[in-house]
């Protein structure tokens, strides 16, 4: 297995939902006008609390300063997981769950924070950069570790962290699930669409980033009040990914969105009951360990306040049972 | 392929026939424009070719890229493959073909929608169609479908579960299950088979290029890079595979897969395309966006590049194949560097031609050879004997025929050189009757001592430099007003004396001797050579008249003699020195329409006023020397010298050889040569004539010098290797400092010592080799041992004597002074007797000895050495071409 470590700079930040007009030109800029700025990660999640944005550093110069805009204190880079030479073609679990034992148990066995998010195309592993040399200390005996420099893939090699700079725990202590759960009732669609006819839909997408979420919202919350209003768009080297709910999806024209042959959707499994911060870790290792070991996919996406981890619709009931034992077992 | 990026396909079986793909796919048929004109909705190509519009087909929306399937049958198959990653079956114009029916509308779906990025078709096993898509998480890039597979149970199963595009989809042509499924969790850029072998597809991922191996589909060769686009084998070295990324163009070589063995100059703006032109070897075209050029690399010369620091040369050049930009070209799979070019907008279609580069190859004689694609040109010069008069022989043929006669050999006769020449050229004629006269005159001056001159000093470099500088000096000249020969009527015309003039006169050849002032000798060989009209004028010019009626009257009855000459010589008869006569108004007047301009200038002279002689001095086509010598006759001090510098300049700016006789041997002589050279190329005179000057100045010349090594290595190139060592012997009498050092050294075995260097500090033991029995005087000296440390030479291989002994069967002639009989027998002889031998098993012998051997084996005649000593003498083989 090899993994890639990016080279974006990435930025969190969260926009108060109060404030977002202000912000409305850089984020359609960035979504949108993907040729007029030099960003290549940018990613935007409308949870019902704020906007969760994640941006490379060229892309965060063009949001405004304002106090309605509160940034995570500290540079982020990205990991990727790539299957690499070794291609085994045996149908495996997908998305977080595939990684879960390899590299997000490992990273929280060594207190290493991490922000995950999953697109249509991959997944995103985010680690703080301060902790980039324990990262690779950690993961470089599974991993064959690539550095990109230029869009050029080069070998990284161990930034020279010796042995034993943290002993890594000895055995497998038990993960307990420590913050409460919640699973709204709508389900959710993973695609994406090409990029020749994102202007087509510019419109449409707009609609559904920053309008959408009052009398829409208020309709659907008056016949369930478990709906959550969740929607993500991201555009990371060109490629377009989008989470919305099941409703939103009918909104689009026949043939614009990806779908999968197959038609899955997903439920969602919402963490936290306070917002989480970006100190505690082994958050996403709780989640996804169980799910690797009952071989369920999912997708999981972090954000400013709290995480979000998306399991296949039919597996939901068996997953909550899952989630629920091991939070009962502490 | 959304509509502002239009592609082009050829047929792969169907010279005329190609595809244009943007929003809809159009077939068209190209023609030539006459048989299409009739038709309507032709559209114009180029000035020969018209297309026409065959079929549309616009049943497949959101194409992203196309690929037309490979074989005979079906025909006009065309793979569609969409944003949504679906493959679709299509065709153009074949409703009726039961073949292509089973299989046009067939989908292949994969599991996630993404785009399509690319397509290709197996080129063996063309059920094969590989599918290039996008990344999706938990998805493969690479699909390889068998389009001939039929609807398996599972998949029909699979088609229940779809739901959201269950609208579309009729499942009886549904494929949902590919063949192989390569390149999980990354994207495929572009896709090709590798011709090496039917089961390798090389695939551009997302970083890194992947060679996939379908009977080992776990396994992949890849190498990380960026240049991941557009991967294309070349068709004709199945090794060679270009890549792109942006504006850059790798070439890769499959054997050395690590990094690319070469990357072409970066382009400013993003590659579209990049297409190996499949008629001929090693050329690449690309096109980069908005732009109406297509860049070719001509990579002709480098088929397999070799090691890492061979940076194989590559040559670059840019068509413009219509004025508009360009949104796509492709070659023409079997027409020769010709390509279909469709404009950015509008779908504007030019059918293009590149035009081969031609290389062009000189030999040293006076062929000519080109090439230009598949053809080869050879022009040689036409040696027919009746077309030689009419067209100007090349001066390499010249040269040639010239080296052969000995040209520039004749070194007594100087004058004679012209003839050896051909005699055809009155330049050469006139250079060499200059350095004849220049050589005599000098030569005259070192023998009679007794002469009185005033030029003392360097007598012989005044000589040699020109009459230019001979004129400038001048001092002391007389006037003199004299009668016409045979009357006692008093000219007034005004001559002049000196003797710096009369040497001038000398120079050019009308009075041979001291200060004498007649010129009969001259004027006798003049007639002996039939120039009557010459000798008439030189006569008259001497004030002389009558003698100068009667040469012209002897001119009219010699045989094959012009008439007319009487009657110009009756007109001369009439002279009168009255001003305003009839004769002089009609002579002045008339002498414009003479043919020949010696009888021109005659009444020029004779119509002219005294120290005007225009009419005279500038007829250009009268030799220059007669004009010198002419205005060292009548022009005054003032004069002389201006008219002099004058047509020195003259010859000099047009390269006339006659302007040597103004020049000299001087530098102003290698600037006239210069010019010449420079004008007809014939460094074979130039070297000749400059080795004549004896100051040396002029040899150190660096362009005289030039001159020589040319002519020298022309003599070479033609294998005249005898003529080029009598030149270089000639050379090295008149130039010593051109004689080359001894390069080559015979070193005894036991001590190091050279053995001629060591005997020649021993005065007594006579002179270099000689005594080695090389002179060719057996009987005299026989030494076969080193003079240092006395022990005894090698023995040839051969005749297993020490060398030194002379060959047993030479006869010598038993003269020892090498000058007196330089015979050919003699110099054999010499020869016979030197060492030799073979550089790299290091056995040898008697000169004479090995060349007899060698001449009937190829293997050393050491019993034990397997060496072939002759064949590894590259030029020992060739034949020298002239005999001597």
């Amino acid at each position: 297995m090899e993994l890639h470590i990016l080279e974006h700079s990435l930025k969190v930040a969260s926009i108060e939902k109060e404030g977002i007009q202000i912000c409305t030109h850089g984020l359609i800029k960035l979504a949108f006008l993907a040729s007029k700025t030099r960003c290549k990660f940018f990613s935007l999640t409308e949870t019902p609390e704020d906007y969760t944005i994640i941006v490379d550093e060229e892309g965060f110069k063009e949001l405004p300063q304002s106090e309605h805009i509160s940034v995570a204190d500290a540079t982020w880079v990205a990991l990727n997981v790539v299957s690499g030479g070794s291609n085994t073609s045996t149908s495996q679990p997908i998305g977080v769950t595939k990684i879960a034992k390899s590299v997000i148990a490992p990273l929280a066995d060594h207190n290493i924070s991490v922000f995950m998010l999953s697109t249509y195309q991959t997944d995103f592993i985010l680690v703080r950069e301060r902790d980039l040399p324990m990262v690779m200390h950690t993961l470089s005996s599974e991993f064959t570790l690539f550095r990109v420099v230029n869009g050029e893939t080069v070998a990284a090699h161990n930034l020279g962290v010796t042995n034993g700079f943290v002993k890594p725990k000895l055995g497998k202590l038990p993960r307990p699930i420590i913050h409460p759960l919640s699973s709204p009732s709508n389900m959710f669609c993973v695609t994406s669409l090409d990029p020749d006819t994102l202007p087509s839909v510019a419109t449409l997408l707009m609609d559904v980033m920053f309008y959408s979420g009052g009398q829409k919202e208020s309709g659907a919350s008056s016949e369930d009040s478990n709906h959550i209003r969740f929607f993500s768009f991201s555009l990371i080297e060109g490629y377009i990914s989008l989470v919305m709910d099941e409703q939103t999806t009918q909104r689009f024209p026949n043939n614009v969105l990806f779908t999968s042959a197959s038609g899955e959707l997903w439920k969602m499994v919402r963490i936290g009951g306070q917002p989480l911060g970006f100190d505690e870790c082994g958050i996403v290792a709780q989640i996804s360990e169980p799910l690797a070991t009952a071989d369920i996919p999912a997708y999981y996406i972090s954000t400013f306040k709290f995480d979000h981890a998306l399991v296949p619709e039919e597996n939901i009931q068996s997953v909550i049972g899952a989630l629920r034992t091991e939070s009962a077992a502490q | 392929m959304s509509g502002s990026k239009p592609d082009i396909l050829w047929s792969p079986h169907h010279p005329d026939r190609y595809v244009i793909c943007d929003s809809e796919l159009g077939l068209y048929r190209i023609g030539p424009v006459g048989s299409a004109e009739a038709k309507a909705g032709t559209l114009p190509l180029s000035e020969e070719t018209a297309a026409t519009l065959l079929a549309i087909n616009s049943d497949t929306p959101y194409m992203k890229c196309v690929a037309w399937y490979p074989k005979h049958e079906p025909e006009c198959l065309l793979a569609v493959g969409q944003a949504n990653g679906r493959v679709v079956l299509t065709s153009l114009g074949q409703s009726h073909n039961s073949a292509c029916k089973e299989l046009v509308g067939k989908e292949f779906v994969p599991k996630h929608a993404r785009q399509c990025n690319t397509l290709a078709w197996n080129p063996v096993d063309s059920n094969l169609l590989a599918a290039g898509l996008d990344k999706h998480r938990a998805d493969f890039s690479v699909l390889i479908w068998d389009i001939s597979s039929k609807l398996s149970p599972e998949t029909s199963v699979a088609a229940e579960k779809i739901r959201l595009s269950s609208v579309d989809l009729d499942s009886s042509t549904v494929v949902t299950k590919p063949l192989y499924e390569l390149g999980q969790n990354d994207a495929c850029l572009s896709l090709c088979w590798l011709l090496r072998d039917p089961k390798l597809l090389l695939a551009g991922m997302h970083r890194n290029l992947a060679i996939f191996d379908l009977r080992n589909t776990s396994q992949k060769t890849f190498v990380n890079t960026k240049a991941i686009q557009g991967v294309t084998v070349d068709p004709h070295f199945h090794d060679r595979v270009a890549s792109f990324f942006e504006g850059q163009v790798a070439i890769w070589d499959l054997r050395k897969f690590e990094k690319p063995v070469l990357t072409l100059t970066e382009q400013p703006k993003p590659l579209t395309k990049v297409a190996w032109c499949p008629t001929r070897t090693g050329l690449l075209a690309t096109l980069t966006r908005d732009s109406n050029i297509i860049r070719l690399y001509d990579m002709q010369h480098t088929p397999t590049p070799i090691g890492d620091e061979t940076e194989p040369t590559i040559i670059e050049r840019s068509v413009q194949p219509c004025e508009s930009q360009i949104g796509s070209f492709a070659w023409h799979p079997s027409s020769q560097n010709r390509m279909v070019v469709v404009s950015a907008t509008n779908r504007v279609m030019t059918d293009f031609t590149v035009f081969e580069r031609i290389s062009l190859a000189w030999s040293s004689t006076t062929s000519l050879m080109w090439a230009c694609g598949r053809h080869l040109y050879e022009c040689v010069e036409d040696s027919a004997e009746g077309v030689e008069s009419m067209i100007e022989k090349d001066i390499a043929t010249k040269m040639r025929e010239r080296a052969q006669s000995r040209y520039g050999h004749d070194t007594v006769q100087v004058w004679r050189n012209h003839l050896l020449a051909g005699g055809k050229d009155a330049q050469l004629k006139s250079l060499w009757h200059d350095l004849f006269y220049i050589l005599s005159v000098s030569h005259m001056k070192q023998c009679a001592e007794d002469m009185e001159l005033k030029l003392q000093g360097n007598v012989q470099s005044v000589v040699y430099s020109g009459i230019k500088n001979i004129v400038k000096t001048t001092s002391g000249t007389t006037e003199s007003r004299r009668c016409w020969i045979g009357s006692d009527r008093q000219t007034d015309v005004l001559r002049y004396h000196s003797e710096e003039r009369c040497l001038a006169l000398r120079l050019c050849g009308w009075i041979s001797r001291g200060t004498d002032t007649d010129v009969e000798n001259f004027l006798r060989s003049l007639e002996q050579e039939h120039e009557w009209e010459r000798a008439a004028a030189v006569a008259l010019f001497n004030l002389d008249i009558r003698r100068a009626i009667q040469i012209l009257n002897k001119g009219a009855m010699a045989e094959k003699g012009d008439l007319n000459l009487n009657v110009v010589a009756m007109a001369l008869s009439g002279y009168t020195d009255e001003k305003s006569s009839l004769w002089r108004e009609m002579c002045s007047s008339l002498r414009l329409q003479l043919k020949n301009p010696y009888l021109c200038i005659m009444f020029a002279f004779l119509t002219s006023e005294p120290g005007a002689y225009d009419g005279v001095l500038y007829e250009s086509s009268v030799a220059v020397r007669d004009r010198v010598a002419f205005a060292c006759m009548f022009l005054n001090d003032a004069q002389l010298p201006r008219y002099i510098d004058r047509l020195t300049l003259e010859m000099k700016e047009a390269g006339n050889l006659e302007g040597i006789l103004l020049t000299g041997l001087t530098k102003d002589g290698v600037d006239l040569m210069e010019s010449y050279v420079d004008r007809t190329g014939d460094v074979q005179t130039a070297s000749f004539c400059m080795l004549k000057g004896s100051p040396g100045e002029v040899l150190k010349d660096p362009r005289v010098q030039c001159w020589i090594e040319n002519y020298r290595n022309l003599l070479d190139a033609w294998r005249f290797w005898h003529k080029r060592a009598e030149f270089d012997i000639h050379r090295g009498k008149l130039d010593p400092s051109s004689k080359p050092l001894a390069q080559v050294f015979v070193s005894c075995n036991f001590c190091g010592k050279s053995i001629s260097y060591s005997c020649s500090t021993i005065p007594h033991q006579g002179r270099g080799f000689s005594q080695y029995g090389v002179s060719g005087s057996p009987t005299k000296s026989k030494v076969t041992s080193c003079p240092g440390c006395r022990k005894p030479l090698p023995r040839c291989a051969l005749c297993l004597m020490n060398m030194g002994t002379p060959v047993s069967n030479c006869q010598g002639t038993g003269k020892s002074d090498e000058k007196v009989d330089l015979t050919r027998e003699n110099k054999l002889a010499q020869f016979n007797n030197w060492f030799t031998w073979c550089h790299n098993c290091r056995h040898g012998g008697h000169a004479g000895h090995m060349l007899s051997w060698f001449r009937d084996h190829t293997e050393c005649p050491v019993s034990a050495c397997t060496c072939k000593c002759m064949q590894l003498d590259t030029t020992g083989n060739l034949v020298p071409s002239d005999s001597s």
